[in-house]
């Protein structure tokens, strides 16, 4: 179990080590990522085999147990979001390589893979982190490597953007450590486990403090309303395969902690009301922002911010079935949103730019680009019978059962967001699909049946496995919804998790 | 401080150049002329740096330092001549790319933190062998000295490869733009003539 637990973060570092004294073998470093990949791939699978009945595993680093030495757990929470987020990050990169191979990237390939698994070990880590400071350590891991990665292929417009992203980060990191070091103050551990049973006894407003205070950390990552400014300037300006996997993967690791630290840490203290309302704003504002916005990556953006809110609505219900809801809604968003974002990316290259104002007529020149982009579009509108539809189903069953008004006001802005995404998905699909193609857009149609290449189609392939991934969750909505509940039940009953971490200790 | 190679006025009278070479290379770098009392101290320092970064790798398993305060170390030995010498002087000095010795410090502490979990153990696991050496006396070695000196590789690859992209490219640049602005300003005087 020990070296299961181990693999989704050691392996792929490893593998950037590989990655990095091959760089001159571009073959050979494509090989060694997608290898490192499919073995991180296979531990998650075993992972979610091993974990599906409500098990904790846990491994304690260097043999020091539990309270002392550093503990990494995986329970079944963890292993999904391993096994989605590997897939996804498998499914990208076989994006890039098919770019690289056809020669359409201006990305150095050989800090692109390197980094790029680095970033796969950092978001492991951060699932798996047993800790308080080793889940700073897999975020700072993760987002050292998305510094590197935001300014690949270096513009102006990138440069800028990445200024923005890296000092919002960095501010957010800064008051995580603060965080941990008041959490230390106050109980002397970082162990999880440990923190959760020793606040107990701390005095309540020193819990409301710090349970505000993270939601301030990890609002700030995941974009949650108001926190939320930086994302829709930097994310869409970076290169597809990399703004593909930030929204993705980033922001997601973002409320997967805020699901453990409000479940486990803080779990008795009220903060239900203030994640409602950050829940209704971000909903709102987010999808009211992309009514406004007339390029295809900005528009999807800020759906991406608006479905946070989501999100964290199902996590403030409190009850197994909103939780399971959000970790239904967790996976689903991964997936679909690495696929508009990878469509996004086969528009910019065949016709150049994204932007609505210059767009008319895609499907003429390409009806396969059409569907590719018309179905998880569908999927992020919640549309049956979409992995969307389950998801938010889901989510507003929990809202009806938990009753009360705030919670009523909560679905009353989901189902309000969900209408207004489905005109925003409009909006781009009569201005940019339909119509009759402009001049330079059938210019561009022409430019793309004379370049079929191996690289073009692994491009176009890893999009249309990434769709169909959407639609396969649809068809194991079932089973899915089974496991998320398991995943609620042990983060709601936290038992199995303190029993697992500390052992015979607690 | 005596400036050798700025050519700016003639050294006095029975002034003989020094025939001693301090550093290894004796390119001037773009950046400002070469001082001879930094050549002697960098000369000098640098050894006993890298000595006393081995000696911070190898004490840190209980003391205070460690592979990363010992990589540190080290790397300002190779700061030290690159702030002397420029960046042939650095060039020389290692002959490994930083990011070679990146990749084979993340491959060395990487393969020591996982060695374990092949032996049953669990990750990060120390293995400890004691020995009676006939000069030093009781030995132990712990199988973290060897993950640190991962570490100690990835600070210096780290440092080295910031003052490669802030530092030596910077240079390369420079010495080009001059190299271009010297050979416009000879057009420009061919052309008036």
């Amino acid at each position: 179990m020990t070296t299961l637990l181990a693999v989704p973060f050691l392996v792929p570092v490893l593998g950037a080590a590989a990655a990095l004294l091959l760089r001159s073998y571009r073959r050979g470093q494509q090989a060694v990522s997608v290898v490192t990949l499919l073995l991180v791939v296979l531990a998650a699978a075993e992972l979610v085999r091993s974990t599906a009945d409500g098990t904790v595993l846990t491994s304690q680093a260097g043999g020091w147990e539990a309270p002392i030495g550093i503990t990494v757990v995986a329970d079944p929470l963890t292993a999904l979001l391993l096994l989605v987020s590997s897939v996804v990050l498998l499914v990208v990169l076989l994006y890039a390589i098919g770019q690289d191979t056809a020669g359409l990237s201006r990305a150095t390939p050989a800090v692109f893979h390197p980094i790029y698994l680095v970033l796969t070990a950092g978001v492991c880590l951060s699932f798996l982190a047993g800790d308080l400071f080793n889940l700073f350590v897999g975020f700072e891991i993760m987002l050292t490597a998305s510094y590197a990665l935001i300014t690949q292929a270096p513009t102006r417009a990138r440069v800028r953007a990445s200024m923005i992203y890296t000092v919002v980060s960095l501010t957010s990191s800064i008051l995580f450590l603060t965080g941990i070091a008041l959490v230390y103050g106050a109980t002397g551990t970082v162990n999880m486990a440990d923190i959760a049973l020793r606040l107990d006894t701390a005095p309540e407003p020193l819990r409301m403090v710090l349970a505000l205070m993270f939601l301030v950390v990890f609002g700030i990552k995941a974009a949650i309303v108001p926190m939320h400014f930086w994302l829709p300037d930097s994310y869409p300006v970076a290169l597809t395969r990399i703004s593909a996997i930030f929204a993705a993967l980033l922001t997601k690791v973002a409320v997967y902690a805020v699901i453990r630290t409000q479940t486990l840490l803080f779990a008795r203290d009220d903060t239900s009301a203030v994640i409602m309302w950050l829940a209704i704003a971000t909903m709102v504002v987010g999808i009211l922002g992309a009514l406004v916005q007339d390029d295809v990556n900005r528009i999807m953006s800020f759906a991406l911010v608006s479905h946070i809110g989501f999100m964290l609505f199902g996590l403030a219900l409190g009850s197994a079935a909103g939780l399971a809801g959000v970790i239904v809604y967790l996976v689903h968003h991964i997936v679909v949103q690495a696929s508009l974002f990878l469509v996004n990316g086969l528009i910019r290259q065949y016709v150049g730019h994204t932007s609505l104002r210059a767009l008319r007529g895609l499907t003429a020149i390409s009806p396969m680009l059409a569907l590719l982009f018309f179905l998880p579009a569908m999927s992020l509108a919640g549309l049956p019978p979409m992995s969307g539809f389950v998801a938010k189903v889901a989510l507003f069953q929990a809202g009806a059962e938990a009753g009360g008004w705030l919670a009523w006001t909560g679905v009353a802005a989901g189902v309000a967001t969900s209408l207004l995404t489905l005109m925003a998905i409009f909006r781009v699909w009569v201005r940019a699909f339909w119509g009759v193609p402009l001049p330079d857009v059938v210019e561009a149609g022409e430019r793309l049946r004379g370049r079929r290449s191996g690289g073009a189609l692994l491009m176009a392939g890893a999009t249309g496995a990434m769709v169909a991934l959407g639609l396969v969750l649809a068809a194991l909505s079932g089973p899915l919804t089974d496991l998320a509940f398991t995943a609620a039940r042990d983060l709601l009953g936290g038992g199995a998790y303190l029993q697992a971490v500390l052992g015979g200790a607690s | 401080m005596s400036e050798v190679s700025t050519g700016a006025g003639t050294p006095p009278e029975g002034w003989e150049a020094p025939r001693e070479r301090w550093l290894s290379t004796v390119v001037s770098p773009a950046f400002g002329p070469r001082s001879v009392l930094l050549e002697v101290a960098v000369r000098l320092l640098v050894p006993s740096v890298l000595v006393f970064s081995v000696f911070l790798l190898v004490s840190g398993h209980d003391r205070p330092g460690g592979g990363f305060a010992g990589g540190l170390v080290a790397s300002m030995a190779f700061v030290l001549r690159y702030i002397a010498g420029g960046r042939h002087e650095l060039a020389a000095g290692m002959p490994l790319k930083p990011n070679t010795l990146l990749a084979l410090g993340l491959l060395l502490s990487g393969v020591t933190a996982g060695l374990p979990l092949f032996g049953g153990g669990e990750l990060l696991e120390v293995f400890k062998a004691k020995a009676d050496l006939p000069v030093f006396g009781e030995v132990t070695f712990a199988s973290y000295l060897v993950f640190e000196s991962g570490v100690f590789l990835i600070v210096v690859g780290l440092v080295l490869s910031v003052v490669a992209a802030l530092g030596a490219r910077m240079e390369a640049e420079e010495e080009e733009a001059r190299a271009g602005r010297r050979r416009r300003r000879a057009r420009n005087k061919g052309g008036a003539q």
